[in-house]
């Protein structure tokens, strides 16, 4: 028998679960709050959303490492651009932005899956979901991270957005009021919960709208 | 070579540059002087003094609005593209190596279109920029600059700012102005510079329509979304 | 080929770069919990070499700088080149002499960015680390794993501590735990620890850091009973091949 060597990984997968849908006046963004490593719990309220710009959150799965060091990155070069173009950053420049940071470390990728919510320049709900190399495209709602492939199809179902390739393109924003979208969210993830042991613990969920920025919270299970 | 004079006035629409070329010799071909310069889809340049160092100044420009296009999917502001360029006039060149010892010998009519609406921004060789309603730049500029100051009002129409530039340019002009000498072009929202053929029309507009000060929009003015700006310039060959 | 005598040091200038890939000499589980006043950190003195027990009083909670107390699991001598590299900044920090010194949050940011960079360089320090300081009436705690996942939370744990204290201190941990009752709950843990995990040993330390400083205790051992039935024939009930 070989012997048996303790080994390490650059890359971890800490679970979690992102949706984000987009309305015609505004965005849900949310995600879980369970940190997990393995069949282990790290911690049961760790926030995945943060806010990049005025109009813009990122919600965040994948590998905690990686994420943070993004969101630092993006955080830094969101107070460069208002410094040097006296502005906020829009969603949609983000999302390029970000596209090219992604890109930018292909070939040792940020582990990280994202979804960008926010408001475009017309006030539009706007959700850009990504891979982890930078591969992006603007929807009308998208799920990301390990609950994903229980909640995307789901949405899928229910949202029944017109096809990316009907000509003219259509809007991809759902015709949900802002409160069906949330409830629908929280339903996502309740459901979610109940399969994927790497979604749980508590959710977040930020709402964007011309009124600004409001978050609130409800507990999932914890097992 | 050495510019002279430039002119022009913002208005809802758009903003116009126009200049004078000086071709000295008939053996010059007219096309190869070009003293207004396209940065990038939604702003233009005029320039006035050395041209060559102007060409430096409008190569920056062009990767800066770029690389812009490039990092976030948007253009780059008016405003911000004009930092850019007085970055660079600040440090005479880029890099160390590359660096110059004298400043750029040039100053530049910068017109552009962007969220905030049109806007023309003027920066001479120190590297310091502002902001007008309506400058003229070059030789002949303090003349050209008080009647623009008599000239502009906010709610000139398109075609009335390139009536005006043009007329302020002729007040200026040693020569008869011809497609051939002045340039005309418009960010209105986009920029354009005006074949000869257009050039033309403007020139041969009847006094009555160049001088009135009609608040009647054109149709296609009424697509623009933005206001303009009309600019004129003449300019002198120091070879 | 060329001989070993042949060179001059050890390493050559055309060696190939040597990392750490695996441990030599590890430490096992801390863990550290916000109390009333402040914060608790237990972590027992065994320093494994392998699935050996080889040193016995291995110092792995120090304290950093005037706010912080930093524990670590894993490659000892990792641990204990970070803590030069530590007391290097924390020494630059206090030259500047104008009053401000690092807190706790802002040393478990550094220590974040350090781990991280390290598996970055594929070059990763071996350690688990946790660090829990008070500052200005802000009582902070907070974990750094070897590839740089961190987080804060009101008790942390590393490896097996994670697995075995966590629950407990989830079921038992509340916001106004006296220092007894604090200690009280570390030494439980510890014990469940000292159980079942084979590389714990029976001499511990309990640090405690509040807004007035640092104290680690004496190393000291736990009550065990060891007389189990399950303990003493752990096979009973479970009959199998062996």
């Amino acid at each position: 028998m070989t012997k048996q060597h303790p080994a390490w990984s650059p890359y971890d997968n800490n679970g979690g679960t992102c949706v984000a849908i987009a309305g015609a006046d505004y965005c849900v963004t949310a995600a879980d709050t369970r940190m997990s490593t393995g069949y282990s719990i790290l911690s049961r309220d760790y926030s995945k959303i943060i806010k990049l710009a005025d109009k813009c959150v990122m919600a965040s799965s994948g590998f905690q490492a990686d994420v943070k060091a993004l969101q630092k990155l993006l955080a830094a070069r969101h107070l460069i651009y208002q410094h040097q173009h006296n502005k906020q950053m829009s969603c949609p420049a983000m999302g390029q932005l970000l596209s090219n940071t992604l890109y930018y470390k292909r070939f040792f990728p940020y582990y990280s899956f994202n979804v960008l919510g926010g408001l475009d320049n017309e006030g539009k709900g706007c959700v850009y979901t990504y891979d982890a190399v930078g591969s992006y495209e603007r929807v009308g709602y998208s799920s990301q991270g390990s609950g994903s492939t229980l909640i995307m199809p789901f949405l899928d179902n229910q949202l029944k957005s017109p096809s990316p390739l009907l000509l003219p393109a259509q809007d991809a924003v759902t015709p949900l009021s802002e409160a069906e979208a949330v409830d629908l969210v929280k339903t996502c993830f309740a459901s979610a919960t109940e399969r994927d042991i790497y979604t749980g613990d508590k959710l977040e969920i930020v709402v964007l709208n011309k009124d600004g920025i409001h978050r609130e919270y409800m507990e999932l299970r914890k097992d | 070579m050495l510019l002279r004079p430039l002119s022009w006035v913002q208005l809802q629409l758009g903003v116009v540059l126009a200049v004078e070329k000086r071709i000295n010799s008939p053996l010059l071909e007219p096309s190869s002087v070009e003293k207004i310069k396209e940065i990038d889809e939604h702003i233009g340049c005029a320039m006035s003094g050395l041209i060559a160092d102007a060409r430096t100044l409008v190569e920056h420009a062009r990767v800066e609005t770029q690389n812009h296009r490039f990092s976030y999917g948007e253009p780059m502001t008016v405003e911000s593209t004009t930092q850019a360029l007085c970055d660079l006039v600040l440090r005479f060149g880029e890099g160390d190596e590359e660096s110059m010892s004298r400043p750029f010998g040039v100053s530049l009519l910068i017109a552009g279109s962007d969220e905030n609406g049109p806007s023309l921004y003027y920066t001479d060789p120190s590297g310091t920029f502002w902001q007008c309603n309506a400058k003229a730049i070059g030789s002949g500029s303090e003349g050209a600059d008080s009647s623009l100051q008599e000239q502009y009002n906010k709610d000139l129409t398109l075609q009335e700012a390139e009536t005006i530039a043009l007329s302020i340019l002729k007040q200026v002009m040693e020569e008869k102005a011809t497609p051939n000498n002045v340039h005309i072009a418009r960010v209105a929202p986009t920029y354009h510079l005006y074949t000869p053929s257009e050039v033309e029309a403007v020139i041969n507009r009847p006094m009555s329509i160049r001088r009135k000060s009609s608040l009647k929009i054109l149709p296609w003015l009424q697509r623009c979304f933005f206001s303009s700006l009309q600019c004129k310039c003449t300019s002198l060959f120091v070879c | 080929m060329e001989s070993i005598q042949a060179k001059q040091g050890l390493v050559g200038p055309n060696d190939p770069i040597q990392r750490t890939q695996l441990p030599y000499v590890t430490g096992t589980s801390v863990v550290a919990l916000k109390y009333k006043d402040g914060i608790l950190m237990a972590a027992d003195m065994g320093g494994s070499y392998g699935s050996t027990i080889r040193y016995k009083s291995v110092e792995r909670i120090k304290p950093i700088g005037k706010h912080s107390l930093l524990g670590a699991s894993g490659e000892i001598s990792d641990f204990q080149e970070l803590l030069r590299n530590l007391d290097e900044l924390i020494l630059y920090d206090n030259m500047w002499d104008d009053g401000n010194s690092l807190g706790p949050k802002e040393l478990h940011s550094y220590l974040t960015r350090v781990m991280y960079n390290r598996r970055n360089k594929f070059d990763p320090l071996w350690n688990s680390l946790v660090l829990g300081g008070v500052k200005n009436g802000q009582k902070y705690l907070g974990m750094v794993s070897m590839i740089g996942v961190n987080f804060e939370d009101s008790h942390v744990a590393t490896g097996f501590g994670n697995h075995l204290a966590r629950p407990i201190l989830r079921d038992e941990w509340h916001e106004n735990l006296s220092y007894e009752d604090g200690v009280k709950l570390l030494e439980k843990c510890m014990r469940v620890l000292l159980y079942r995990d084979r590389s714990a040993v029976n001499k511990l330390q309990i640090a405690k850091i509040t807004e007035e400083g640092t104290t680690i205790s004496q190393p000291y051992a736990l009550k065990t009973f060891w007389g189990f039935t399950a303990f003493q024939n752990p096979t009973a009930g479970a009959e199998g091949s062996w």
